[in-house]
């Protein structure tokens, strides 16, 4: 098994009063992990720490099996990062910002065809020549995440790239990153966008004042926060004995009554909808719809930082 | 110096003369440079030249040469020092850059080189300015060949303060506090040095005499007048008795240059410890 590309053992940051960590996860290689977490929770402080921009007080960081601050150069070869809220050259040219990125990561041959490449990716191509000082914040976005694909990197760790995108300019990037990822490219991507990260994410990691509280996919996430997934109905003429009833269908754990419907708990990884539908349909009412819940991430996300916030504190 | 690439060092340095010439405080020296060079020259010959003896006429591009590196060619060198490392803190664009496959060293130098390069480019700017001008309204000048020595003189001893705004833009990491800090040096070893050599005019005591050597308004400013005295037949040596008074006081160009030296090694070797060893800092107020 190969080594994972990104690493951080016990990393803690003291700034201050404040401490960030002990944080312990790895990434391994064509994974897009979501690092999730609120505003001041340690995201950027531990990507900060992977790039090689700040200094761990204690614990370890790798970046491709190297120390970022003693193997700068090796380790963040091939790697294209974006910042949060990015702050690009403001009198410089799209063109010129990708060519003096081009320059630093030692691309000689061919600049021009893959800054034009770039920019067609994250779907500005026609601005390559426009002052930076004078596009909008999403085409600054947009350029962010322009030079963290330029030199066609194996590794991207982006630091909420969707915010202060339009709806076509996230959905844009959402495919650039899945053919990203579809190419093999290994993705650490933090986002307050919880709908993003469970579309996108293979895995993810919640962060909270400073310590990691769960590593794991987004269902398992789902699935050990909410206690199991999520059914939700929508019936017509459902009886009190039926609701009764559906509480004893095999995996079902808690039904609750919604506003628009039943909202079913059922035991993490088992199928309940087609006995809940069949005991609905046999009990006389109509069903209209089940599926799934949604935003169970975010449901998830916000009972995890509930419970769990106040332990990690 | 191991892992340090030319072609990284060099990108920066483009960046860094780009950047300093996108900001507008640059460019206005730049401005004021050619009307000091020009105006000055015109409004010296326009108001009478009774005071200049003729036989002085073909070194009066001295003046225009040397008057402006004693105090403003200093500020400028601080204008471009201060906020090369310090602009780049506020603007947050420091993170981005070193982000990269490049060694803190490569950016450190190229922003250096960058700086120092434009400081070199206006400098040859205001030497060249000054010789046209001297040469259209006092007529032709001589020994222009010294020209460039005195160019070359000039360059090294900017050095001086470049590198200690430089060290100060880094440490502080606030345009505006590096530029005062500068500023401040500047002025408070000017204001030393005049009451040194006023306590040694009065006293004849020696030792205020070599405390204003080590100044460093003295060894920047005192070196290129020292070198084209030096170099110039006597005649020429009134131009500098007319436009730039006394003498320095510095014992020698040799010890001049050495304390050059030591306040750059200093001062760069300090800037480079800290930005090696601290964090990148984020975008800051």
């Amino acid at each position: 098994m190969s080594a994972p590309v990104i690493e951080f053992a016990g990393a803690v940051k003291v700034y201050g009063k404040k401490k960030i960590g002990p944080v312990g996860f790895s990434v391994d290689r064509g994974e897009i992990f979501g690092f999730l977490g609120p505003n001041g929770s340690g995201k950027t402080t531990c990507i900060r720490m992977l790039l090689g921009l700040a200094r761990p007080s204690a614990g370890k960081v790798r970046l491709k099996g190297l120390d970022p601050l003693r193997s700068h150069t090796e380790a963040l070869t091939g790697v294209g990062y974006s910042p949060e809220l990015p702050n690009i050259q403001t009198f410089m040219s799209p063109g010129e910002v990708l060519a003096l990125t081009a320059s630093e990561i030692g691309l000689n041959s061919g600049v021009k065809a893959e800054i034009d490449r770039v920019l067609e990716d994250v779907g500005i191509l026609q601005y390559r020549d426009t002052k930076v000082g004078k596009l909008s914040k999403g085409m600054v976005q947009r350029l962010s995440v322009a030079q963290a694909l330029i030199g066609s990197p194996q590794a991207l760790v982006l630091d909420e790239p969707m915010i202060g995108l339009d709806p076509a300019g996230t959905a844009h990037l959402r495919e650039t990153f899945r053919e990203f990822a579809r190419s093999g490219g290994t993705i650490l991507m933090s986002s307050h966008m919880m709908s993003e990260v469970e579309d996108l994410c293979s895995s993810v990691g919640l962060i909270h004042s400073g310590s990691l509280l769960f590593r794991g996919t987004a269902k398992d996430m789902v699935g050990e926060v909410l206690g199991g997934d999520l059914v939700h109905v929508e019936a017509m003429g459902l009886t009190a004995g039926t609701i009764e009833a559906l509480g004893r269908v095999e995996g079902v754990i808690e039904v609750t009554t919604a506003a628009d419907g039943l909202e079913i708990k059922v035991k993490h990884g088992v199928e309940a909808r087609p006995a809940i539908a069949k005991m609905i349909t046999d009990s006389g009412a109509e069903l209209l719809t089940i599926r799934t819940g949604e935003r169970l991430l975010e449901k998830a996300y916000i009972e995890a930082l509930r419970s769990g916030g106040s332990k990690a504190e | 110096m191991a892992g340090v690439r030319p072609s990284r060092v060099w990108a920066f340095a483009a960046y860094e003369i780009r950047r300093a010439l996108a900001r507008r405080k640059v460019i206005a020296m730049v401005a004021f440079i050619v009307l000091l060079d020009t105006a000055g020259y015109y409004i010296l010959a326009a108001s009478g030249t009774s005071f200049i003896p003729a036989q002085v006429y073909p070194y009066v591009w001295i003046a225009g040469v040397l008057i402006p590196f004693t105090l403003f060619i200093q500020f400028l060198a601080i204008l471009i020092a201060a906020g090369a490392m310090s602009e780049e803190y506020e603007a947050g664009t420091t993170e981005l850059l070193l982000a990269k496959p490049v060694s803190r060293t490569e950016f450190f130098a190229g922003k250096f080189l960058g700086g120092y390069l434009l400081l070199t480019i206006l400098i040859i700017l205001n030497a060249t300015l000054s010789t046209i001008a001297a040469t259209l309204t006092f007529g032709a000048q001589a020994e222009l060949a010294t020209l460039p020595g005195v160019v070359v003189v000039e360059v090294f001893s900017s050095a001086l303060f470049f590198s200690v705004a430089f060290m100060l833009g880094e440490l502080v990491r606030r345009s505006s506090l590096a530029y005062i800090l500068s500023s401040a040096l500047i002025v408070a070893s000017q204001i030393v040095g005049t009451y040194l050599s006023i306590a040694y005019e009065l006293t004849g005591n020696a030792f205020y005499a070599s405390i204003h050597t080590y100044l460093p308004t003295t060894l920047a400013g005192s070196l290129p007048p020292e070198y084209e005295q030096s170099v110039l037949p006597s005649v020429a040596g009134r131009i500098f008795e007319l436009l730039l008074g006394p003498g320095s006081g510095v014992p020698s160009e040799a010890v001049a240059a050495f304390l050059v030296v030591v306040y750059f090694v200093v001062a760069v070797s300090i800037a480079l410890a800290y930005f090696s060893w601290a964090d990148v800092s984020r975008r800051v107020g």
